[in-house]
């Protein structure tokens, strides 16, 4: 009890201010920054238990771009969402950056999505009543040391965008501003479920050039999930999903620049 | 039985709507509910009254008189179109009641001893009429019998022409005349301190030196009969008598009561329902619009597979209709309950040998398809948005919506507006009539919670400062007979008067042109101080020699304006008839009043010194030795005592103001907190993307909730201050429809009813608020976002 109490003042007071967790942050260099142990999630619908993850094994490092693939159903966005808080393991361990995250409240949830993740769905999920930059300015009126919602837009190709309503903007302009949205708190890690299942190839190159170029130049743990084999050249890793588990993790010797992908 | 399929979806899809269902039927629920219980009340009051008339044989016209042979009456009973005639002595005598120190007044009517009565027939609810040649017994009224807790058995000491008499009551009764039971010209009853009593005509007519004659009289007209020319020709033959003039039950001051409280009812049984419906009707709008936005897919669907456009169409229809009756069910229920327990509220007031409610039925009926108008009215443009819906353009999800700046940013205002407040601006700015009807509902409400507050504000305004502003004095004396200086002195040298003033009043008929009015003429002493007259602006009014002064609502009636001429024909001596100017109008609350210089008066009545009564304050010390001897004056006939007038209009509208309140309070709560209810769960079903992604961007349970707050927020904001006018607005109504020649209200809103108001209305609105939060928390994030908009 006393123990469980302390824990969660230590990733509270982690969470949000101990750490703003940097590419290069120093403040606790030995660990990954997700480690999961035995990961598991069983959903409870009517009569039948629906197993999603069955036990992952997994660690994600700082600064690394992995490709989550598998075939529908086998639990790519369940896992997704339990690293970026969306969702809480049955059972197993999940840890970040050393801290517990399996045990902790909504709260504490709140604030490590707050600070430390951005997502991007397919769905470009925009507010539609807000602009471009009024999108992006959301985040950085809550995040603790936010770009400018100008930088932001800057680093998706969007300086010239900014005061336009979601319904004034393609389909990838949409999904770059989301991406914007994203990063402008400067988090640790980027989650992508399937962020160009809705685009058409050029479209999706574009966006995930904008993903590329903020790994790269800002160091973020991005995690992508896609139906599309081809974009494993792209990742520094290469995952697997098959019935809740991870079947295969592959390594790339070097990464190939988005354009130069074989579609 | 068989459920077709698309039945089946219905209540499906109703039983996942069925908060907002619900909250849209108790909104409809509440006007129909008025509706209903207004109607109801109408019917039982109207209907036990034209029973009680017709059984009991109310007559058609009254007239009284000083003193007219019994062969008199056969005359006027021979005028063509006369059916009945009731002449009888109608007296009033003071009362000595052990228990109540201030004299009270008993209203003695005879009873004809040799035949049953023909007209006004008692109703005799315990005990026997008087035996022939008895001249102390007497039947009481009920209400004052209650009042003072007498029956039969009991006797009760009266001062009959002067002689101090004990009555031994042998009955309780009652009578149509007095349905309404108070002193001619009183606005409420008192009744512990007036009270009917049937008397043998023998002994009434022997005290006042009457026998063989009566000095009241009462027509029943012929069916098809006018009854203005017989009045014109009964006043013909009476004009030597001292005739006041007749006059039919227009004027006659318990029947006018109860025509006035059943327009009342009347304005109220159809203002209420339009107001209480229009608001339903556009809940039902935004419930529906909502869910056919939602389901333009399986609209779609319905008519790939080869549903009708009509077919879909009578389909959402249909979940207008299901409102509609639950509401009607709610609203009979409700409408029964409430008009059960206001019949017992009209008891107070109006004395029937029995009042039952009676449920109109047929207004319920009148309620399910007034109901269904509005529904159907409220759903006809969003149906036809899915009647007219083409499949394939359905299949397709709805475009992006599309936004703007608000005005209030394209008016550069916006520096520093919050990324959620702007959504909040935006999104009131895109439905403006829903966010208008929202706005338009919680006025509603505050509006109810202002009405009676207001109400019993006017009432406390009108006790506390306008009568004590106007009416300075302790008492009224009145004598029995008017009187020459003489009982003026008499008056002024009772045990403890202060200050005395006369009063000279007269009864005469005021006209102007074709409308004319019959009252009793005042006349007061220049400088007069405790009967004062006020303006509207509450300044005292002089009394110019010559000229005239009346309540500004009787020269309304009358069509005359200051400056006009009114003729004024005193009804009673010589019966002189001259013109007078009016010369100011009184704002008055109670009956309808005209003023003359009591000089002027005296000198148009070619008369000396002669009184009525006098207006008189009292040495507190003195007061009961005051009423002893007032009590032993054979000739102080009434004596009005301000302060238990006051007591007695204070209980009686207390009590039935403290109903009111409670109604129209659980009125108001169900409208706020439905409103804001439906309201906000259509905002968190229209936005839960939006707000699903706040969450999922890191923004709390708390600070998503804000967002949804901030919008409603400000619609609540905005209603506030309309709600506080528009309640006003209804009071001022209620009030101008109260505003009768029997009675008439200022308005008066005080702080405390605005400040009440307002709290009340915020506080149903957080709690409902509260409820769809609850609902923001188990929003299930990742649902949400994985589907397509
Ligand atoms: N909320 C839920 N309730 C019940 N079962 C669920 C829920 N969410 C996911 N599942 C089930 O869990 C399993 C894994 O789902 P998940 O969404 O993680 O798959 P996925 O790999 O992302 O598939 P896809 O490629 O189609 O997006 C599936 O069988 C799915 O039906
Ligand atoms: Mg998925």
């Amino acid at each position: 009890m006393c123990r469980e109490g302390a824990l969660h003042t230590a990733i509270l007071r982690h969470v949000t201010d101990a750490l703003n967790p940097l590419p290069d942050s120093p403040a606790l260099p030995s660990h990954p920054v997700f480690t999961a142990r035995g990961l598991s999630k069983v959903y409870h619908t009517g009569e039948l238990d629906v197993v999603a993850l069955n036990g992952v094994d997994i660690e994600f490092n700082s600064g690394e771009l992995v490709v989550l693939l598998g075939p529908s159903g086998s639990g790519k966005s369940t896992l997704l969402n339990i690293l970026g808080g969306l969702d809480v393991p049955s059972s197993g361990q999940l840890s970040y950056r050393g801290w517990d995250l399996t045990n902790v409240d909504e709260h504490t949830l709140t604030l490590f999505r707050r600070n430390c993740v951005g997502f991007v769905f397919q769905f470009y999920n925009l507010i539609p009543s807000l602009t471009a930059r009024e999108n992006v300015a959301l985040i950085t009126s809550i995040a603790r040391d936010p770009m400018t919602p100008e930088e932001a837009l800057d680093m998706v190709n969007l300086g010239n965008r900014m005061d336009h309503f979601p319904s004034q903007l393609s389909g990838g302009e949409q999904q770059r501003v989301a991406i914007a949205r994203a990063i402008a708190k400067r988090p640790e890690v980027l989650l992508c479920d399937e962020p160009t299942g809705a685009l058409d190839i050029t479209t999706g190159i574009t966006v995930l050039e904008a993903v590329e170029r903020i790994n790269r130049e800002l160091g973020t743990l991005t995690v992508i999930i896609t139906h599309n084999a081809s974009m494993a050249q792209m990742a520094d890793r290469v995952l697997n999903l098959s019935d809740g588990q991870v079947v295969k993790s592959r390594r790339n010797e070097t990464r190939l620049p988005v354009r130069q992908l074989d579609w | 039985m068989l459920i077709l399929p698309l039945d089946r979806k219905l209540l499906r899809d109703l039983s996942h709507m069925k908060g907002q269902m619900v909250a849209v039927s108790l909104v409809m629920a509440c006007g129909l509910a008025m509706m209903i219980m207004t109607r109801s009340l109408i019917l039982t009051l109207e209907g036990t009254r034209d029973a009680y008339y017709e059984r009991n044989r109310m007559a058609d016209v009254f007239d009284s008189l000083k003193r007219a042979p019994m062969s008199m009456a056969e005359r006027v009973a021979a005028i063509p179109g006369v059916a009945a005639v009731e002449a009888r002595v109608v007296v009033d005598v003071t009362l000595d009641l052990p228990a109540v120190p201030e004299p009270a007044t008993g209203h003695i009517v005879s009873l004809p001893e040799d035949r049953p009565q023909v007209l006004n027939q008692l109703f005799l609810r315990s005990g026997r009429l008087p035996r022939v040649d008895q001249r102390r017994e007497a039947v009481v009224s009920e209400a004052f019998a209650n009042a003072n807790k007498l029956q039969a058995g009991d006797s009760i000491v009266a001062v009959l022409n002067g002689r101090r008499d004990t009555l031994f009551i042998t009955g309780i009764g009652l009578s149509p005349e007095f349905v309404f039971e108070a002193r001619a010209g009183e606005t409420l009853p008192d009744n512990k301190r007036f009270g009917v009593f049937w008397m043998n005509y023998r002994a009434v007519a022997t005290a006042y030196n009457l026998d063989g004659a009566f000095n009241d009289l009462c027509l029943d007209i012929s069916p098809g009969a006018e009854a203005a020319p017989v009045i014109a020709e009964m006043d013909r033959l009476l004009a030597n008598y001292g005739n006041i003039g007749g006059y039919t039950r227009r004027d006659h001051a318990s029947a006018q009561r109860l025509n006035d409280e059943l327009n009342v009812l009347r304005a109220l049984s159809v203002a209420y329902p339009i107001v209480f419906l229009s608001v339903a009707a556009f809940m039902v709008n935004a419930v529906l619009a909502r869910l056919i936005r939602l389901q333009r897919e399986q609209i779609a669907q319905m008519k790939a597979l080869g549903f009708s456009s009509w077919q879909v169409g009578l389909h959402y229809l249909k979940f207008g209709l299901v409102i509609v009756v639950i509401g009607t069910l709610i609203g009979a229920l409700g409408g029964r309950f409430m008009g059960g327990s206001l019949v017992h509220m009209y008891t107070m007031f109006f004395r029937f040998p029995s009042l039952v409610f009676h449920m109109d039925y047929s207004a319920m009926g009148l309620a399910l398809l007034v109901s269904a108008v509005a529904a159907s009215l409220g759903v006809a443009s969003v149906v036809w948005q899915a009647v007219k819906l083409p499949p394939a353009e359905a299949m397709r999800p709805e475009p992006p919506t599309d936004y703007k700046p608000s005005v209030l940013e394209r008016m550069g205002l916006a520096k520093h507006f919050t990324p959620t407040f702007r959504m909040a601006m935006r999104n009131i700015e895109r439905r403006p009539w829903q966010s208008l009807f929202t706005i338009a509902g919680l006025s509603l409400a505050t509006g109810l919670m202002v009405l009676p507050g207001a109400m019993s504000d006017s009432i406390d305004y009108l006790l506390t400062y306008q009568w004590n502003m106007a009416q300075r004095q302790d008492v009224v004396a009145f004598l029995t007979e008017p009187g020459s200086g003489s009982g003026f002195h008499d008056l002024q040298h009772l045990p403890g008067v202060i200050s005395a003033e006369p009063v000279r009043s007269v009864q005469a008929r005021l006209r102007n042109g074709p409308h004319s009015r019959r009252l009793s003429v005042t006349g007061m002493p220049p400088g007069a101080n405790l009967n004062r007259l006020l303006d509207g602006n509450g300044r005292q009014m002089d009394l110019p020699e010559g000229g005239i002064v009346m309540s500004a609502k009787l020269a309304e009636v009358l069509g005359a304006k200051l400056g006009d001429e009114v003729v004024v024909e005193v009804l009673e001596g010589e019966r002189p008839t001259r013109t007078a100017v009016i010369r100011g109008l009184i704002e008055d609350f109670a009956g309808i009043a005209a003023y003359m210089d009591l000089a002027t008066l005296r000198r148009f009545m070619r008369e000396g010194e002669t009184i009525n009564g006098a207006y008189m304050t009292i040495d507190a010390k003195y007061w009961d030795a005051f009423m002893r001897k007032v009590k032993d004056t054979p000739r102080a006939a009434i004596v009005l005592v301000k302060k238990d007038q006051l007591a007695a209009f204070r209980k009686t509208t207390g009590e039935s103001i403290g109903i009111i309140r409670t109604l129209y309070f659980v009125l108001a709560v169900i409208v706020a907190f439905g409103v804001v209810y439906n309201s906000a769960r259509i905002a968190l079903s229209e936005r839960s993307r939006d707000l699903a992604t706040l969450r999922v961007v890191g923004f709390s349970q708390k600070e998503v909730a804000s967002v949804l707050l901030g919008e409603l927020g400000m619609l609540v904001l905005a209603a506030l201050p309309m709600g506080l006018l528009f309640g006003r607005g209804i009071t001022t109504f209620i009030i101008t429809s109260l505003s009768t020649e029997t009675v008439r209200m200022p308005l008066v809103v005080s702080l405390f009813t605005y400040t009440t108001a307002v709290i009340v209305v915020l506080t149903a609105a957080a709690c409902s608020f509260w409820v769809v939060g609850r609902m923001l928390d188990k929003l299930d994030l990742v649902g949400v976002l994985k589907a397509r908009e």
